[in-house]
């Protein structure tokens, strides 16, 4: 029945290719495993010590057996209610600010919007296009936590170096995602603006920006909630946010207060994921 | 060719173009004045200088180079590996929030699983190290599966999305024939979505790989320590040299996943 439904692409047909796939696959899996334990398995507990350390990880983390938890200090919520509107604020920013480097440079790392193949060759647009592609290879290439790194050896830190380290990672993944919607759209549109002598930006802003921005909301939106949850790894190192007080968490063995954190992230995630899927379904 | 002077016709209710015009000047203005009011320079330009000087001479240093070899290997180890648990977890997840198999009786627990779900998503991979870690020890057990929990729960919610996508006449179809959950499930909706579902895991196995070089934060091997380290020395052409070969890891895996999405059908 599914043969013939399927709308099936070339190779890996039949079941021996099938087969073959799915073996060469696992024995990817196994070697990568063999290869990351490597001698450290010997160093691992034995599953009964592990499973007693994991209950009483948990029990800390509830706050039994301690009068001094997290959950019975109003001083804690405050803090944290506090460090979560400011971890909303960071994520809402370096969003904002990532799409917009990402929209500046879309007229350069855009085929269809940097090249006129009626034009002729045009070195320079040439230039810039894979300039500006490798840029915005490396900005997404490079994690949010190392830009953080980098970012605090020049910004003092604080909510606005989080705001920048994540921005420029975002502006890398949403400059290659605006690109890839901006080069699948169909071209007439743009062709015949620049037949009346219009220029990359105004092709951009009449023909270009208008039917993809739908698209490019939807993944901006989806980034968004990524942001939000890498937030807490940028906080580590800019001391901001939710991040920063989880970090302290850790460090001082506050584990009440962890929960309260993670409580507190599991709560945004979950108001993120409403409001952008409210905004989503608008969209449509 | 300014916007504005693009004939292009304009409906009563939208402000005129010069409006648009002022209101635009005046919001790009606020923004940079924001921007450049949080901006405080923490080491000054010397530190600027030197930091983005770096990126255009890393350093060479052979045997730094040979090390990142070995560490850009351990990295996609712990990639690979972390993939295998999200799917051993992830696809089961993803079958059951789908709502595919079971029907509304199940929608009670198939919402709590989902907010479950949600929940483990929230957590970050490297807090998901962090508590791993204080149970498991440090190793490399801990860093993998602080990769895969969190991405068993993203691949559930992709894949089981994908699910639900699946067209509805072939489901139909096959129902009339008799055919329960369980056999649509296995000749409809997993062979209809595999396609998508094979290009998305290669999509992640490239997150798992940025991943796990950042896992190296909290002490587990990998590139990102090699960075880390580089950047406690204020050595910022060997931090640089990281991040290069970190791209390259990044944009090798693109290119061949690339190339394995269209090659791989199942």
């Amino acid at each position: 029945v599914s043969a013939a439904l399927a709308p099936r692409p070339r190779a890996g047909r039949g079941l021996a290719g099938r087969l073959g796939v799915a073996g060469a696959t696992l024995a990817v899996v196994a070697v990568a495993w063999a290869t990351a334990l490597g001698d450290a398995t010997g160093r691992l507990a034995g599953a009964g010590e592990l499973l007693a350390r994991a209950w009483r990880f948990l029990g800390a983390v509830a706050g039994t057996g301690t009068d001094a938890d997290a959950w019975r200090d109003p001083s804690a919520w405050w803090d944290i209610t506090r460090l979560t509107a400011e971890t909303a604020a960071i994520a809402v920013a370096a969003t904002a600010l990532g799409l917009a480097a990402a929209l500046l440079t879309l007229p350069f790392a855009a085929r269809s919007l940097a090249l006129d193949p009626a034009a002729g060759p045009a070195p320079l647009s040439r230039l810039l296009l894979v300039s500006s592609r490798a840029v915005h290879a490396v900005l997404r290439g490079t994690p949010e936590l190392v830009w953080a790194f980098l970012v605090v050896f020049l910004l003092r830190p604080g909510p606005f170096a989080a705001v920048v380290a994540l921005a420029l990672h975002e502006a890398g993944v949403l400059g290659r995602l605006a690109r890839e919607v901006v080069d699948d759209l169909p071209p007439p549109p743009g062709r015949a603006l620049r037949s009346l002598g219009a220029g990359r930006v105004t092709v951009a802003a009449y023909a270009v920006l208008p039917r993809g921005l739908p698209q490019l909301t939807t993944f901006a939106l989806h980034r968004a909630e990524v942001v939000l949850r890498a937030t807490v790894v940028v906080g580590f190192v800019t001391a901001a946010g939710l991040g920063q007080r989880l970090r302290l968490d850790v460090s001082f063995f506050r584990w009440t207060d962890l929960a309260l954190v993670l409580l507190a992230y599991v709560l945004l995630a979950w108001l993120g994921e409403a409001v952008a899927g409210r905004l989503r379904a608008r969209l449509r | 060719v300014s916007g504005a002077t693009v004939g292009l016709r304009r409906r009563p209710d939208r402000p005129g173009p010069r409006t648009r015009t002022l209101a635009t000047v005046v919001l790009v203005v606020v923004a940079v004045a924001a921007l450049l009011g949080g901006l405080e320079l923490a080491g000054g330009g010397r530190a600027a200088r030197e930091l983005l000087g770096a990126a255009l001479r890393p350093s060479l240093d052979p045997e730094l180079v040979r090390q990142l070899a070995a560490d850009a290997v351990t990295t996609v180890t712990y990639a690979v590996s972390a993939i295998s648990v999200a799917v051993l977890l992830g696809l089961p997840a993803a079958v059951l929030v789908s709502g595919v198999v079971g029907g509304p009786r199940w929608r009670g627990p198939r919402q709590a699983l989902r907010l479950a779900l949600g929940a483990v998503r929230a957590v970050h991979e490297i807090v998901w190290a962090l508590l791993l870690v204080t149970v498991l020890g440090l190793t490399p057990l801990a860093g993998i599966l602080a990769i895969g929990v969190p991405y068993a729960a993203t691949v559930a919610r992709v894949v089981g999305e994908r699910l639900q996508d699946v067209a509805d006449a072939p489901v139909r179809a096959l129902r009339t024939t008799g055919a329960r959950d369980l056999t649509t499930l296995a000749y409809v909706h997993l062979p209809l979505a595999a396609a998508d579902v094979a290009g998305y895991l290669t999509y992640r196995l490239e997150c798992a790989v940025r991943s796990a070089a950042v896992l190296s934060f909290v002490g587990l091997g990998g590139i990102g320590f090699r960075i880390t380290l580089a950047l406690d020395d204020l050595a910022f052409d060997r931090a640089w040299t990281g991040i290069y070969v970190l791209v390259l890891l990044v944009a090798l895996l693109d290119a061949t996943s690339g190339r394995l999405r269209g090659r791989v059908a199942w």
